[in-house]
């Protein structure tokens, strides 16, 4: 029941994203949350180390049983609550391949992202090298130009064909963030249509970041 | 079944092998097959880019559905071929949370071993950028992660899997890391419950059968990771 689980999250963050999404599609509205800032440190707080010694958000307890992994959240909750809410993934074998494939494509777009965005604060400045930034935002632009293939190749509306899937559910907070951070929408044509289209999906509409609604983003990739 | 099935594959690279060992768990040996070279830059050919275009292995199709994400072909394996070989996602709700947070954490795992090893051999780091301090970072985090992995299994007792006394995906995606850990060197004297869960992996008949085929030629373990 969501009154037996707790999130930890912080706002913006495409793991918390994922399994908030994933909550509300699974019409588990009505859990514990609590908000946390990345910025004071509170993801390393005491509260967040004795549920996820990694020290990492989201963090995730259901009843006595601890999922702090997004994906692995997301597939537990689809998996325990599959009567019930959207059917994250498909039964027919061919929906459900493309499903899973491109759920799991998923995480390298997601590291790719990070390798970037987070460039500054994962290497120390005496090995940082604008050489090295390059050639990760060169590899990030290559994997957001797959994206936008995918999306050419598969009509539909959603990242696996005509039903909102788990790989939107993994995959839609990463798109937002791309767009966040200054994606240029004529560039990508099929993504920018994407992220507008499921803006308004209930799930997503509840889950929106809310550091996001009051603040402009940043135009960091608006030249890839 | 099986003869419907393509894997094309490189020895010795942990998310191939879980496909395998995926394969072999429910009972799906005869699947088609080729064996590869990254050396050779196999993985960058027109018949691998044909069916993935990030040219990476692996590289499978079931009929015309496509799963070349390891992870994505092995839930796959599982869910479409379920009544048949091991069942690999447990029923009872705590075994089956504690498989799937193993698993995804299997993923950074095998990340924290990557870096080291690419660091090492000078794989897909240009010259110009490696650093002996970048180089010792990622091996104090590498560290970090192995204590994590003693931990967990620490807790479990002797003889168990990852997810408890099953065999499950998580071992089937998280032991080849284990393995390739060991091949590089990795001290059991120093992390002896994953030296334990290695010995106990490496007995079991899908293991066997997929063991990295260069591994068998030269059996001889890399000294990479017998310090740390």
């Amino acid at each position: 029941m969501a009154k037996d689980m707790t999130l930890w999250w912080g706002s913006g963050s495409p793991p918390c994203w994922r399994v908030m999404i994933a909550l509300e599609e699974k019409k588990l509205q009505g859990y514990n949350q609590k908000l946390l800032s990345f910025e004071k440190g509170e993801h390393k707080s005491k509260e967040v180390m004795d549920v996820n010694p990694r020290g990492q958000l989201p963090a995730f307890k259901c009843g006595d049983k601890i999922i702090n992994e997004s994906y692995g959240a997301c597939f537990f909750l689809e998996c325990e609550y599959m009567s019930q809410g959207t059917k994250l993934i498909p039964v027919n074998s061919s929906e459900k391949a493309l499903v899973l494939q491109r759920t799991f494509e998923g995480n390298t777009l997601h590291q790719k992202m990070a390798d970037v965005f987070m460039y500054n604060r994962r290497v120390p400045e005496n090995e940082r090298q604008e050489s090295a930034f390059k050639r990760l935002k060169e590899t990030l632009t290559g994997e957001v130009q797959m994206w936008e293939g995918h999306l050419q190749k598969t009509p539909g509306g959603f990242l696996a064909g005509k039903s909102f899937s788990m790989a939107d559910v993994i995959v839609y907070p990463s798109v937002a963030l791309l767009f966040r951070m200054g994606l240029s929408e004529k560039r990508y044509p099929k993504l920018s249509e994407y992220h507008k289209n499921l803006k308004d999906r209930p799930s997503i509409k509840a889950t929106w970041p809310p550091l996001w609604k009051d603040t402009p983003g940043q135009d960091f990739l608006k030249d890839i | 079944m099986a003869k419907d099935m393509t894997l094309l594959w490189g020895t010795g690279s942990p998310p191939c092998w879980r496909v395998m060992i995926a394969l072999e768990e429910k009972s799906l040996q005869g699947y088609n097959q080729k064996l590869l070279s990254f050396e050779k830059m196999e993985h960058k050919s027109q018949e691998v880019l044909d069916i993935n275009p990030r040219g990476q292995l692996p590289t499978f199709k079931h009929g015309d559905n496509v799963l070349n994400e390891s992870y994505a072909a092995c839930f796959y394996l599982e869910s479409q071929f379920k009544s048949q070989g091991t069942k690999l996602i447990p029923d009872g709700p705590a075994e089956q949370a504690l498989m799937y947070q193993r698993m995804f954490e299997g993923l950074t795992f095998y990340e924290k071993l990557n870096v080291v090893i690419y660091y090492t051999f000078n794989w897909f780091v240009p010259e110009g950028e490696r650093h002996e301090s970048a180089l010792k970072r990622n091996k104090e985090a590498l560290v970090t992660e192995l204590k994590l992995w003693e931990s967990y299994l620490q807790k479990l007792g002797s003889g168990s899997y990852l997810a408890g006394p099953s065999f499950t995906l998580a071992d089937v995606v998280v032991f080849p890391t284990v393995g390739t850990l060991f091949r590089f060197g990795l001290s059991p004297e120093r992390y002896p419950k994953l030296g334990e869960y290695y010995n106990l992996l490496k007995e079991r008949p899908s293991v066997k059968a997929s063991w990295p085929p260069h591994w068998l030629e030269n059996p001889k373990r890399l000294d990479t990771l017998k310090d740390i």
